[in-house]
């Protein structure tokens, strides 16, 4: 399945996933400490040129994933204008996008299997309640059944449109849920076909 | 001449299992013991010919009576009885459970007590030896479905059961495939349980039984049973009576 | 054992499957995704715990950098934005939605609407109000008014959980694990 992990081979692809994970911890944590928005304003520009050393078509999908943040940056924007308190209202849109910059630049920069493993580890003291097998498999699970699903869920919009003149909207939920209640029965099936979960 | 299974010891025995699903009885006090090297079930839908196979398999649990596998209880010891049977589902999408063919191919030997490093080893070996070793990363959803039916049944022979259940195996594939994998299950040293509802896959069997509403209604070799059978169905499918409702 | 992991996994799919479906138009055409919907559906249907965990291990998956919300988003960036609150209310909307279909005696149709009403509506927004006032630097009076503008898409998202959860429980009684 696709991942959001850029193609685009940046230096930041070759650190381990774990001490990325740390250092946006560090960063996030930091940001919403600072208030001046000189440093807020440093801190995003330090974002977006490591977000630079990708080249420009990493960086443009970067930005591409901050798209979503837009009609916040548009609410704060003109509500501080209203409130005539824009430097607070600029402090927050920089921490926003900064902090969301960040991550995704986490996310684009580590491969799935990486990110799992840390996952695995930071599971580890839960051993006893969520053994890492279990949860590896649960998560295999997942991106096995995504595509399956989906292909099921096309199919039954394509029932529906066969003998309605209508598109078939919320109507396709229940066959939907239906659909997964008894792929689970099977996929139990098949798990214990292979001896099961211990 | 029908051989004699390489791996059977004991075989597999049925003594009076009954079946219910929420009180509905499917199947009825069946006692069968089944040691050929290649058997056939079969019946119609809802002859309890799928509930016999997950009842073999240990899927489920008799109601009453039991269930040996070289004198094993195949719902309770699921670990001894990966060696034991494998079953290859009808629709591959309801057995590949991984999103890669390695993963896919690795869980079995996992499973089984092997450490992860030396299952995907082993996988990769197998893909290596039947010519695709590329496949291994291979997201499973875009293989065909020929090929996942391939997956399945390389998924489960890796963990050498001596008895394979096929459940309707050849249902729903086009003429080359069907004969791909009839030609493969025919070289295969297991024991073959197939269940269908199609005669033609089971005529080489060393012995064929018959379910009924959850009986046993012939069972014997195909050249006995299987002419019954088909002229029995030729019978029902001239009458026009499919108007009840089951429970 | 089997049968929860199985549930568990698949309605967690279920979730992102209906996250990607083209946005669902409602009858007056205000676009609403189906994805919220699938949240209060693990609840209903799965109970409050397997329906907790479904959800969480969606929201793992996200967090791993698969695009499964609605719209393709994804990744840790979505945990760092103003809709952090609604991610980590969801769990607990799934959870409350499911325990008020475990513990009332209602016909399903009432106590799933009930239920996705009080955890996706109540507690998410209560979360997802807390969580836009923290980002966006503001009161949580302020927050919440930005959040009414879901509102009427997320009533009418409950009533079909309402309605969703009825169709499971005529068609496989036994399948409505929240009552099993």
């Amino acid at each position: 399945m696709l991942t959001l992990t850029s193609p685009v081979d940046t230096p930041l692809h070759r650190l381990p996933a774990g001490g990325k994970l740390a250092v946006l911890a560090l960063f996030t944590a930091g940001l919403f400490w600072i208030t001046s928005p000189l440093w807020l304003t440093l801190s995003l520009a330090a974002v977006l040129l490591l977000h630079g050393l990708g080249g420009a078509a990493f960086a443009r999908h970067g930005l591409l994933l901050l798209r979503p943040l837009w009609p916040f940056v548009a609410v704060v924007g003109l509500w501080h204008l209203w409130t005539g308190d824009g430097i607070a209202g600029i402090s927050i849109i920089l921490r926003m996008l900064a902090a969301v910059a960040a991550a995704n630049l986490v996310t684009m920069t580590t491969r799935l299997s990486d990110m799992i493993a840390v996952l695995e580890t930071i599971a580890l003291p839960l051993r006893p309640v969520l053994p890492p097998r279990r949860l590896a498999l649960a998560i295999a699970l997942v991106i096995r059944f995504v595509p399956v699903m989906s292909e099921r869920l096309a199919q039954i919009a394509e029932a529906f449109r066969a003998r309605s003149p209508r598109r078939a909207g919320w109507r396709i939920v229940a066959p939907a849920a239906l659909a997964a209640l008894d792929d689970a029965e099977r996929v139990a099936d098949a798990l214990r076909a292979r001896g099961g979960t211990e | 001449m029908p051989l004699a299974s390489p791996f059977s010891d004991d075989g597999i025995l049925l003594q009076d299992a009954s079946v219910a699903f929420s009180g509905r009885r499917v199947l009825h006090g069946m006692s069968l013991h089944l040691t050929e090297h290649r058997i056939g079930i079969i019946g119609r839908n809802g002859s309890g010919k799928s509930t016999l196979l997950r009842l073999i398999a240990g899927l489920i649990a008799p109601d009453a009576g039991h269930v040996r596998v070289d004198g094993i209880d195949p719902a309770k010891d699921r670990r001894k009885m990966l060696t034991r049977l494998g079953i290859l589902f009808q629709n591959p999408d309801h057995q590949i459970l991984f999103p890669t063919v390695e993963e896919e191919l690795a869980f079995g030997l996992i499973q089984m007590g092997a450490d992860k490093a030396k299952a995907t080893a082993q996988a990769r070996a197998r893909l290596a030896a039947e010519g695709r070793a590329h496949w291994a990363g291979a997201a499973v959803s875009t293989l065909s479905q020929g090929q996942r039916h391939w997956l399945c049944l390389q998924a489960i022979l890796l963990m050498g059961p001596a008895t394979i259940l096929l459940d309707e195996p050849l249902a729903g594939l086009d003429l080359p495939m069907q004969a791909r994998l009839a030609r493969a299950f025919a070289t295969l040293p297991q024991r073959l349980i197939t269940i269908t509802h199609d005669p033609a896959s089971v005529s080489d069997a060393d012995r064929v039984i018959w379910l009924e509403a959850g009986k046993v209604h012939a069972d014997g070799p195909p050249g006995d049973v299987l002419p019954e059978f088909v002229s029995t169905m030729d019978q029902l499918g001239m009458s026009d009576a499919d108007a009840d409702l089951s429970g | 054992m089997e049968r929860s992991l199985s549930h568990i996994a698949l309605f967690a799919a279920l979730i992102a499957v209906l996250g990607l479906v083209p946005k669902i138009d409602l009858a007056a055409g205000v676009p609403i995704t189906a994805q919220s919907l699938g949240i209060m559906l693990c609840g209903t249907v799965l109970g409050a715990r397997r329906g907790a965990l479904a959800v969480l291990l969606f929201l793992g998956l996200v967090a791993l950098g698969l695009p499964l919300l609605s719209g393709g988003r994804g990744g840790l960036g979505v945990f760092a934005g103003p809709s952090v609150g609604f991610l980590i209310g969801f769990p607990l909307a799934a959870f409350v939605a499911g325990f008020v279909v475990e513990r009332t005696t209602l016909a399903p149709v009432w106590a799933a609407t009930a239920g996705a009403v009080i955890g996706g509506i109540g507690v998410l927004y209560a979360f997802g109000i807390a969580g836009m006032a923290v980002v966006l630097g503001k009161t949580m009076t302020e927050a919440s008014y930005l959040a009414i503008a879901f509102l009427p898409g997320d009533v009418v998202k409950a009533v079909l959980a309402g309605l969703v959860t009825q169709a499971i429980a005529r068609a496989r009684p036994g399948a409505l694990l929240s009552r099993a």
